[in-house]
């Protein structure tokens, strides 16, 4: 049987025929049929449809969510008949939390819907495949899981062998972001010490922002939060379109009487679902943050207990150096992580409890009042006077550059709505700032996240009084063992793939220096300083592999200066094996194409996503039939751990030292042993974990906040209820959504920063530098060389490039790649509805489609992003226009909360380039 | 006779299309229906699905039956694109994935489009199915009787026994929601799911409608969502009563943010044009804005507001009342 016999069809032929011809008007006229008709008694031919219901309901029912990075994690029913799955339908079961909120259901989307299409269409994986010609030239050979195995195994450990552990690089991409599933790729990585970059990096779904303010950078609500609250901005954000499950609960607010203000440059589905649009200009969205400042500092909209206790606000800072006041400057040997504040009782600098190196671990004040503003003098630890001011003061001087009228120019945003929104954020008992993933998608995204966490702290948002939001995750503690028996080499998202694509490239040639200078306040040469001192430190980044085993992910789709970034990985790979479920345009430059199971075909497990309290397992409906010869993740790691430990034992190199990791053995520390002889019965714990139902088990048995739940539970409704332990710094409460930073706010612990504070004074030398210290406004980066802002937010119909090329999905768009511009940009340039065009600038170029939309700004071009370079003409995906660029603050690293870690690291940039567009004459090769 | 009726919250709909892929995957992804879409949501303004579907005839004109258009496969619904996944994935070739023919339009061609001038611009989604409209036009042309409206519940549907595609109905429905079958030969459309309701679960498209817009219930059952809605409170009106159908899906009208004056200053309008709605939903379309406004404000100050509780439907379940004794429906099995 080969590929098409095997895939589901649904063949089309003929219907042409029966339709093309002319228009035909109909009538006739026989109203009198309708009394008629409706008495008649013969209706035994409904059963036709009973009986396809049926058909669709199947013999088996399991149950499944689609574990992909779209965070949604939603129960779904699958029947199945004939082992073949039939239909999906949501549980639409969870139960409410409390009468006067929405409950949850039927959580559920038009990807998940889809997915059965999805798992039998046509570019689904069915084989293990190994590359005939040239690497991207589609000559596949059919080989034996066996062989496969075997020869992949060969180069791994000749890999390891001759040119290192670090020369590994094990990558799950966030293709599988479920407990289960990805539980088998960490632990083969971690055991083998291999390489893995940190994928929230490597996306760019960084909140930098929020890591600067709150030393954690998913922070957040349950997404029920929304009903609670009177004043909602959506900033960055579009969860009509991103969280089509909860996005009822937006919707319900309205109805609820809140506020919702959606900040984006384009009238989007959730700027037309909200009371207010703000439609601030791409990228100048930290003016628009700083306005805000402005007037809720110059209105005194400042809840003043709160910012005494839980900000860094009244922290000293000197004004000669412009350095926070520290133990170090008043005393020999003082400590470097100390800070003071004005004690207006006692009317001197005390050290503030709860800052990092602060014996007292409590943000409780006792009897200090620290004063807000004003400026001081202490005496040095040499007997100088040192002048001294607040950190709220210097937050003042920068906000008060900012007033609404004059950032107007720059944001579009009218005045009176930014006076309306600072009032709104200020006047409402809980109110929320929503940060999206397109925020920090430019370089200033920091700032505006920055900004808008000091808005929420001015006005006292936290707690269950809201706050700022930017994605919430639950903690499922307890995992560790599973995915990480021994150190792994946990690498940088951003870095890493910047590094390795030699993407510095695309920035020289797309930024000027002198536009850089301007912009950013750092050019080409700077970053470059940076990256050498952050590699230097050798935490974060561990050189471009030489063998690559990568999961579910589809790093040349979504990086960019996409065709350089390509080929520069690939000219230093020995070996390339790819592990998917399906073809994507990452795999199609494979050595060897391992096929895997879908959403559907393997039990799994997913609970750490926030934004609600359900997790998810699936039960794959009985008798499921495989899907050609595929094999979950956890099977083909086995498969490979095995080959793996059969090739070193040939080779003679049972166990490989690295001194990189040490382990404790008693008073000893000794370098861990990578035990490759032994890494079959390491990798199913003794065999202990022989199949994805074993690892779902050990899950559930281990997680603290997955109790009390069994896995009989899960098998039973498709999912079950995270218990309070789940939060990280609240408790998750059964009857209420869930607010972050409860433990801070109400019993006084202290954050996770170095003032131990939500921190808005950063003085590492690069803040000095660029003079953000504080929050500050920072303008969009893209050069004037090309007319149009080019950005790509995120699509209805896929979850990144998943479900991009579904044949269902693509008939409800256009079949085909398209950007959207305004109809008045698309005339300039005698552009009309539909036509093909050329996307370019000096980095490259993409073709596609045009559809004209009055609610894109002039001058701009948007596009969906992801879709797959292979639905390109040449092949040449969106990235290939988009320039590499770093921002200088997030390579900042080994200071204080900014250290490398899950917390602080960088972001891809996606949104700072330029394009221009031409019409093209529509050829697809 | 009693009528099963639904509401649809435009306010609540998101244009996600789950909805659409629902009901496809329950009923129309096979036997020569895969080009129809019983139930689909596009973009209003715009031409919508079938290309033109407004200006296409149909309905009633007093007590005659206007005359009506077939749409075209290619032009007006648009060809069921297959994709060429074997040679652009798994042969030596430079092609792209694309439509094996190329698409000429679609059942949500006009997605996010709108109308309006930037930053004034302006659209709404707007599902639509079949309307199993009391009067329906579609049953009065069709020569062969086939199409009949059920007693217990008022669903209309298309003898498939009987019929012989002749496809009066087809032109005779002014919102062109019936889709002749090419390989069977026969009409077919929207069946309001009956098959699903004799089971007590609710239509796909409402049950599994993730933005929780669709109300499902009986008109006459006075405690369910669909009567309070539509005769109570009057806040869910039909799509162009004009065409005299009398149609039994109703929709509870858009809000929107207020359109900017030529300062840039935010005003105190919705952006989209009232007589505009006025249009699609008919002069009640103006009180029903009014009511959702005044309650929202009330909802705004704290107050109570029992038709934004329904409209909120604070669980799933309450949506949906099917069991013809009028008591608590929809948690089925299906």
């Amino acid at each position: 049987m080969d590929r098409r016999e095997f895939l589901k069809g649904t063949g089309y032929c003929g219907l042409a025929l029966m339709f093309g011809g002319p228009l035909t008007a109909l009538a006739v006229n026989n109203p009198a049929q309708a009394a008629a008709a409706a008495a008649r008694g013969d209706r035994a031919w409904e059963a036709l449809y009973r009986e396809e219901l049926l058909g669709t309901l199947g013999d088996a029912q399991g149950f499944a969510f689609h574990c992909s990075n779209c965070q949604g994690n939603c129960a779904w029913k699958v029947y199945a008949r004939d082992g073949v799955v039939t239909r999906e339908e949501q549980v639409a079961g969870y139960p409410q939390i409390h009468p006067r909120i929405p409950d949850a259901n039927p959580r559920g989307c038009n990807k998940g819907i889809i997915h059965s299409k999805e798992m039998y269409q046509g570019d689904r994986l069915l084989y293990p495949l190994k590359r005939g010609g040239e690497r991207g030239k589609g000559q596949w050979q059919r080989i034996t899981w066996e062989q496969a195995f075997e020869e992949i195994a060969e180069k791994v450990v000749e890999t390891l062998d001759e040119k290192g552990l670090e020369a590994l690089m094990v990558y799950t991409g966030t293709g599988i972001l479920s407990q289960g599933r990805r539980a088998g790729p960490l632990r083969l990585g971690a055991l083998l010490g291999a390489q893995r970059m940190y994928p929230a990096s490597a996306v760019g779904d960084m909140f930098t922002g929020a890591s600067l303010a709150y030393g954690v950078t998913n922070i957040g609500h349950s997404l029920d939060a929304w009903f609670e609250a009177k004043t909602i901005f959506l900033w960055a954000m579009n969860p009509i379109v991103t969280r089509i499950p909860d996005a009822h609960y937006l919707t319900e607010a309205r109805y609820n009487g809140a506020r919702i203000y959606t900040i984006t440059p384009d009238y989007n589905p959730s700027a037309r679902s909200a009371t207010d649009w703000v439609p601030v200009r791409p990228g100048t969205d930290a003016y628009l943050a700083m306005s805000l400042l402005h007037v809720l500092l110059r209105d005194n909209h400042i809840d003043e207990a709160f910012v005494r206790e839980q900000t860094d606000l009244p922290f000293l800072v000197r004004t000669d150096t412009g350095e926070l006041l520290r133990h170090r400057d008043l005393r020999p040997r003082g400590r470097d992580n100390v800070f003071y504040a004005w004690d207006e009782a006692a009317d001197r600098a005390v050290p503030m409890p709860g800052t990092a190196g602060h014996h007292r671990e409590t943000l409780r004040l006792g009897d200090i009042r620290p004063a807000l503003g004003g400026t001081f003098e202490v005496q040095g630890r040499d007997g100088e006077t040192i002048e001294v001011t607040t950190v709220l003061e210097r937050v003042r001087a920068e906000a008060a550059r900012y007033p609404p009228e004059e950032t107007r120019e720059i944001t579009g945003v009218h005045p009176e709505l930014v006076e309306r929104m600072a009032a709104d954020l200020a006047g409402a008992e809980r109110a929320i700032i929503n940060i999206g993933f397109a925020m920090h998608k430019y370089v200033s995204g920091t700032m505006t996240c920055w900004a808008a966490a000091l808005a929420c702290a001015l006005t006292g948002h936290a707690g269950d009084r809201g706050g700022l939001d930017t994605e919430n995750n639950w903690s499922l503690g307890g995992l560790g063992d599973l995915s990480n028996p021994k150190p792994a080499r946990f690498g940088s998202g951003f870095f890493t793939e910047w590094l390795n694509g030699d993407m510095e490239k695309s920035m020289r040639r797309h930024y000027p220096d002198e536009h850089l200078r301007k912009t950013a306040g750092y050019d080409s040469d700077d970053v470059r300083r940076h990256v050498e001192e952050k590699k230097a430190l050798g935490t974060s980044y561990f050189g471009r592999p030489s063998a690559l085993l990568l999961f579910a992910d589809n790093m040349f789709r979504r990086n960019k200066d996409e065709s350089h970034y390509r080929e520069t990985m690939l000219s230093g790979l020995d070996i390339f094996v790819n592990i998917n479920h399906r073809m994507d345009s990452t795999a199609l430059w494979a050595d060897y194409v391992l096929p895997a199971k879908s959403h559907y075909e393997s039990w799994d497990i997913r609970g750490e996503l926030g934004y609600h309290r359900y997790c998810n397992i699936t039960v794959p409906p009985k008798g499921l039939a495989p899907v050609g010869e595929t094999r979950s993740e956890w099977e083909i790691c086995l498969g490979l751990a095995r080959a793996i430990a059969r090739a070193a034992k040939q080779r003679g190199i049972e166990q490989i030292a690295d001194p990189d990791f040490l382990e404790q053995e008693g008073d000893m520390a000794a370098p861990v042993i990578r035990d490759l002889a032994r890494l079959e019965e390491d990798f199913t714990l003794g065999g202990t974990l022989p199949d994805d139902e074993a690892v779902v088990r050990w899950i559930m048995e281990n997680v603290p906040a997955i109790a009390p739940w069994t896995p009989e539970d899960g098998a039973k409704h498709g999912f079950v209820i995270l218990n309070e332990q789940a939060g990280y710094t609240s408790p998750l409460a059964a009857n209420r959504p869930y607010y972050s930073f409860e433990r801070n706010v109400y019993l006084r612990e202290p954050y996770s920063t170095e003032s131990g504070r939500q921190q808005f004074f950063v003085d590492h030398p690069t803040f000095r530098k660029l003079g953000c210290t504080v929050p500050t406004a920072m303008g969009p980066l893209r050069p004037p060389s090309f007319p149009l802002a080019f950005y790509t937010p995120h699509t209805r119909h896929g979850i990144h490039s998943q479900w991009r090329g579904n044949q269902e999905l693509l008939r409800l768009q256009r079949g085909e790649p398209y950007i959207w511009l305004n109809p008045n940009t698309a005339a300039e340039r005698g552009i009309g509805e539909d036509d093909p065009v050329r996307v370019f600038n000096d980095v490259g170029e993409f073709h596609c489609k045009v559809k004209l939309v009055p609610g894109v700004p002039p001058g701009a071009v948007v596009m969906d992003h992801a879709w797959e370079p292979y639905q390109f003409r040449k092949r040449l995906g969106l990235n290939n226009a988009v320039a590499g660029v770093l921002s200088l603050v997030e390579l900042v690293d080994d200071w204080g909360h900014l250290t490398f870690s899950p917390n602080w690291d960088g972001n891809m940039i996606a949104f700072e380039t330029s394009v221009e567009v031409e019409r093209s004459d529509g050829g697809v090769q | 006779m009693r009528q099963l009726a639904m509401v649809i919250d435009l306010n609540k709909c998101i244009g996600c299309q789950t909805c659409t892929l629902a009901c496809k995957s329950q009923w129309t992804d096979r036997g020569g229906r895969e080009f129809m879409y019983w139930n689909h949501v596009e973009t209003e303004p715009g031409k919508g699905y079938p290309r033109d579907w407004k200006n296409a005839g149909g309905g009633w004109e007093g007590e005659q039956l206007r005359p009506g258009r077939l749409p075209r496969l290619h032009e007006d619904y648009g060809y069921p694109a297959e994709f060429n996944y074997e040679e652009a994935l798994f042969e030596p070739t430079e092609k792209p994935l694309r439509p094996i023919q190329e698409m000429q339009w679609g059942p949500n061609w006009e997605e996010d489009q709108g109308a309006g001038e930037f930053p004034n611009s302006y659209f709404f989604y707007l599902p639509r199915l079949c309307n199993h409209c009391t009067k329906p036009a579609c049953l009065a042309a069709c020569p062969r009787q086939a199409i009949y409206k059920r007693e217990e519940d008022g669903i209309v549907l298309i003898d498939q026994d009987r019929c012989r595609g002749y496809r009066y109905c087809v032109a005779a429905c002014p919102y062109k929601k019936i889709y002749f079958n090419p390989t069977t030969g026969m009409s077919e459309k929207c069946i309001f799911c009956y098959p699903r309701v004799e089971r007590g679960t609710p239509p796909a498209c409402a049950y599994q409608c993730v933005g929780r817009a669709r109300h499902v219930s009986y008109l006459d059952d006075r405690e369910g969502p669909v009567h309070r809605l539509v005769n109570e409170w009057k806040v869910a009106l039909p799509l162009l009563p004009q065409h005299g159908t009398q149609p039994n899906v109703y929709y509870v009208p858009p809000l929107s943010p207020p359109a900017f004056d030529a300062d840039g200053r935010p005003g105190d309008k919705p952006r989209l044009p009232e007589n505009y709605l006025e249009e699609l939903f008919g002069p009640g379309v103006h009180d029903a804005l009014a009511t959702l406004e005044a309650e929202i404000e009330r909802k705004g100050r704290g107050e109570a507001s029992e038709v934004l509780d329904i409209l909120i439907a604070y669980r799933h379940g309450d949506m949906f009342r099917l069991d013809r004794g009028g008591q608590q429906g929809g948690q089925g099995d299906a």
